[in-house]
């Protein structure tokens, strides 16, 4: 009984600092609500369909040029040049304003016509991943648009119905299926971790802060009075009204992310969200464990904004973990975040039983029991405060 | 007039008091040179380290042919030659394949149906191919994919010669009807195309800015609580003073900076083999602007600043979104105008492009000139708004003091 009135005390206490300092909600709600409206109006199409390209037209022919004005006309293309020079096409590659160039060779229409099969050159910028694969599709439609075409007319002269030409042109066809994300929206995939991840960031850099500003000002011996001397009540009751702010935080971007943007959710929303929940609690665990680690307020937060931001690339979701070092793979499990992922992946992708999930849920709580094994030094590190306050 | 020509108002030697003063305070406080060298000097190679393999290799795919055909295996042996993708299960049923891709022992499943090779075989049959996709991750599916398409129009256009010379038409008419115009492909600029050699560029652009940046803003910060008058200097009229701090200031990180933006910009893309086809005397002169346009940036947020600490706390996510609103990984032509207009304001928005056209594209300053023109002016309006920052903030100061003597 006595603990819960101390534990009332310090949440009491907590809530006057949490709201006489504006920082505490900027940095929660504030960042939380920025980035998720950043996030989801970013990629409002969601998939890249055309980037600018440029043509070379080195026929200069009056077909020629009939045929890049064609191209342009087509909706899926965007040709933002046309010219002579290769050299002015690739200058504007190099100032970012087109991601493919497409060269017709010279006199490529009067070889088209008597079959000497031109050849045609493409070049694409590897400079920008997403704007030259999307450039380098194009490129092969455009080209293939023509020559369907051009294979169309022959066999039509031939008289064959348009049918049995469709069947001719292409006797072979791939149907790709992207599991869970069948429009391909790289949004889907990209916003559904990063979120979270950023919701993680809060915590853990709000966690450090709130216990580290009592390292530093020196009031962490009141703290700990208020809390009747208990290291845990202290804690409990400090950590109690941000846990709050943070869990609604983080039920409110499930439901923004997986109900209102509708991304896909093939098994439980009910474990996703659990998920998210233990990642939360565990990026806090992790902020209590590394100002215990090192109980100057400066040096925590130097090392845990390096090991969050890490935690984006590491978990894997835009490059592959599997395909990373051995020793760097290792360095994965080290971040909460990867674990939030491999449960998103089962349970929104796969729609996985939940037996696949556990381990990584398992390794959440183990993140959360991390906390108690700094206990004792940073429970000497508030009464004593021997530590640099600056 | 005359002192105005002569550089009087700049007065160099305050302005040098100021510079050696801020020198120490950087070099005096173990925070701050966390971040501003060991976090700038340690990130890249962490970076270095996560995206080392270029090329993602072997992803597991599980194969599932109903039709067991010549035919099909012919296009498995194809596409087993390519170095994207290996064939590691082969099943009996959909369901048993995927098992194994909702387990993530594969990250695809390749199905043939049962009339696959009689569709082929049949002079107006269409053959399909079904492609399952793992969209964990977007690498996997564009290598899956990719691949397969590229094993695929091989095969497709053996197949079309087969049936046109089955009509009777001889084998060069038909290679010319297939591919009238065959095509070359030649990805510029980045050898291996991989994910590192694309991102790290636009991260050691972000480095500097971030740390430069949250750097800034610990020392506004802490000035702040420990009541430095940072802005004033005694004895003096305050707009001239003004001038001299922020240049001060502003010189001492500079000096710091410029040598680690050639580190990180100039030797390290030659250290990690990543593209590094610019010149580095046009690298080096890019840099100037992008580090002062930066400062100035920093040192206006860093007004707003009251603890040393709240600055990393509150803008730690900024990273995020300026390496987003920049538009790199998510291609510029694709964010919505509003936020393209707000990113023109981000020093790093026209460095990351102006970095990555020169150095990984090999573009000369000349052809990089809109980057470098807007970063001097980033650079000289933001200089204005710190001086004005720093004049408000200073007269708001002393007139507190004035009305508690009152």
């Amino acid at each position: 009984m006595n603990y819960l009135t101390n534990i009332w005390h310090v949440t009491k206490r907590e809530l006057k600092q949490m709201f006489a300092r504006p920082l505490y909600m900027f940095a929660s709600v504030g960042v939380m609500l920025l980035s998720t409206f950043f996030f989801l109006t970013l990629m409002r199409g969601g998939a890249a369909e055309k980037m600018p390209v440029a043509v070379v037209d080195k026929d200069q022919t009056s077909i020629s040029r009939r045929l890049c004005h064609e191209m342009q006309a087509t909706p899926s293309v965007d040709i933002r040049l046309i010219t002579s020079s290769f050299s002015e096409a690739r200058e504007a590659m190099q100032q970012g304003e087109i991601y493919g160039i497409l060269v017709l060779p010279e006199n490529f229409y009067d070889n088209l016509v008597a079959f000497k099969r031109p050849q045609v050159d493409f070049y694409v910028t590897n400079a920008y991943t997403v704007g030259g694969n999307t450039a380098y599709k194009q490129l092969l439609t455009m080209v293939n648009l023509t020559s369907g075409a051009f294979q169309r007319e022959v066999l039509r002269k031939k008289g064959m119905s348009d049918d049995v030409i469709m069947h001719r042109i292409q006797p072979l066809t791939i149907e790709a299926h992207m599991i869970a994300n069948p429009w391909g929206n790289y949004s889907v995939y990209l916003v559904s971790t990063i979120l979270p991840g950023i919701l993680g960031l809060i915590c853990l850099m709000l966690t450090i802060f709130a216990i580290g500003y009592e390292l530093k000002m020196q009031t962490s011996r009141e703290w700990l009075h208020t809390a009747g001397n208990n290291y845990m009540v202290a804690m409990i009751g400090k950590l109690i009204p941000y846990t709050f702010v943070y869990l609604i935080l983080g039920v409110a971007c499930h439901i923004i992310l997986f109900r209102f943007a509708g991304f896909p959710v093939y098994g439980s929303h009910v474990r996703l969200m659990f998920a998210l929940l233990l990642f939360i609690f565990a990026m806090e665990s992790m902020g209590v464990f590394l100002i215990g680690c090192l109980p100057t307020l400066r040096d925590a937060i130097s090392i845990g904004a390096l090991y969050a931001m890490l935690g984006f690339s590491l978990s894997g979701f835009t490059y592959p973990a599997s395909n990373m070092l051995p020793a760097v793979q290792a360095l994965c499990y080290l971040e909460p975040l990867r674990h939030y992922y491999l449960i998103y992946v089962n349970e929104a992708l796969m729609g996985a039983p939940t037996i696949n999930s556990l381990t990584p849920a398992l390794a959440l709580c183990g993140f959360m029991l991390l906390s108690i094994t700094t206990a004792p030094r940073l429970h000497k590190a508030l009464v004593y405060q021997n530590y640099p306050l600056k | 007039m005359k002192h105005f020509f002569s550089l009087q108002w700049l007065r160099i030697k305050e302005t040098g008091i100021v510079f050696t003063d801020e020198l120490k305070r950087i070099f005096r406080d173990p925070g701050v040179l966390v971040i501003f060298i060991v976090a700038t000097l340690v990130y890249p190679f962490l970076y270095k380290a996560i995206y080392w393999n270029e090329q993602i290799k072997d992803i597991p795919v599980a194969v599932v042919d109903c039709s067991q055909s010549p035919e099909s295996r012919e296009f498995l042996h194809h596409w087993a030659a390519a170095p994207d993708v290996k064939l590691s299960s082969y099943c009996t049923s959909m369901a048993e394949a995927e098992h194994l891709l909702r387990d993530q022992e594969v990250h695809g499943i390749i199905y043939f149906p049962y009339d696959y090779a009689a569709q082929l075989a049949d002079p107006f049959g269409q053959a399909h191919i079904s492609l399952y996709c793992d969209m964990s991750s977007f690498l996997y599916m564009k290598a899956i994919y990719l691949s397969a398409n590229q094993v695929m129009l091989e095969s497709m256009r053996n197949i079309q010669i087969d049936r046109y010379e089955q009509m009777g038409m001889d084998q060069e008419f038909a290679w010319s009807l297939v591919q009238d115009a065959p095509y070359t492909e030649t990805a510029l600029f980045s050898p291996t195309g991989g994910y590192g050699s694309f991102l790290i560029p636009a991260v050691l652009v972000l480095i500097l800015h971030q740390t430069l940046f949250f750097g800034i803003c610990m020392l506004g910060g802490t000035a702040r609580e420990e009541n430095k008058q940072l802005y004033i200097m005694p004895g003096r009229r305050r707009s001239y003073s003004v001038l001299r701090i922020t240049i001060g200031r502003a010189a001492a990180y500079f000096i710091i900076y410029f040598a680690l933006a050639a580190i990180l910009l100039v030797a390290l893309p030659r250290l990690f083999d990543i593209p590094h086809v610019g010149r580095p005397e046009d690298l080096l002169r890019f840099i100037v602007p992008y580090i002062l346009a930066t400062i100035f940036f920093s040192m206006c947020v860093s007004v707003t600043i009251r603890n040393r600490e709240s600055g990393m706390v509150l803008l730690i996510s900024s990273s995020l979104i300026f390496l987003f609103m920049a538009g790199i990984s998510w291609p510029k032509e694709m964010i919505p105008d509003a936020w393209r207009y707000l990113s023109w304001f981000i020093p790093y928005t026209w460095g990351a492009h102006g970095f990555i056209h020169m150095s990984s594209m090999g573009a000369s300053l000349w052809t990089t000139r809109t980057e470098y023109i807007a970063l001097w002016i980033l650079a000289g309006g933001y200089f204005l708004i710190a001086c004005i920052l720093l004049f408000v903030t200073g007269w708001w100061h002393e007139r507190k003091k004035t009305l508690k003597r009152i």
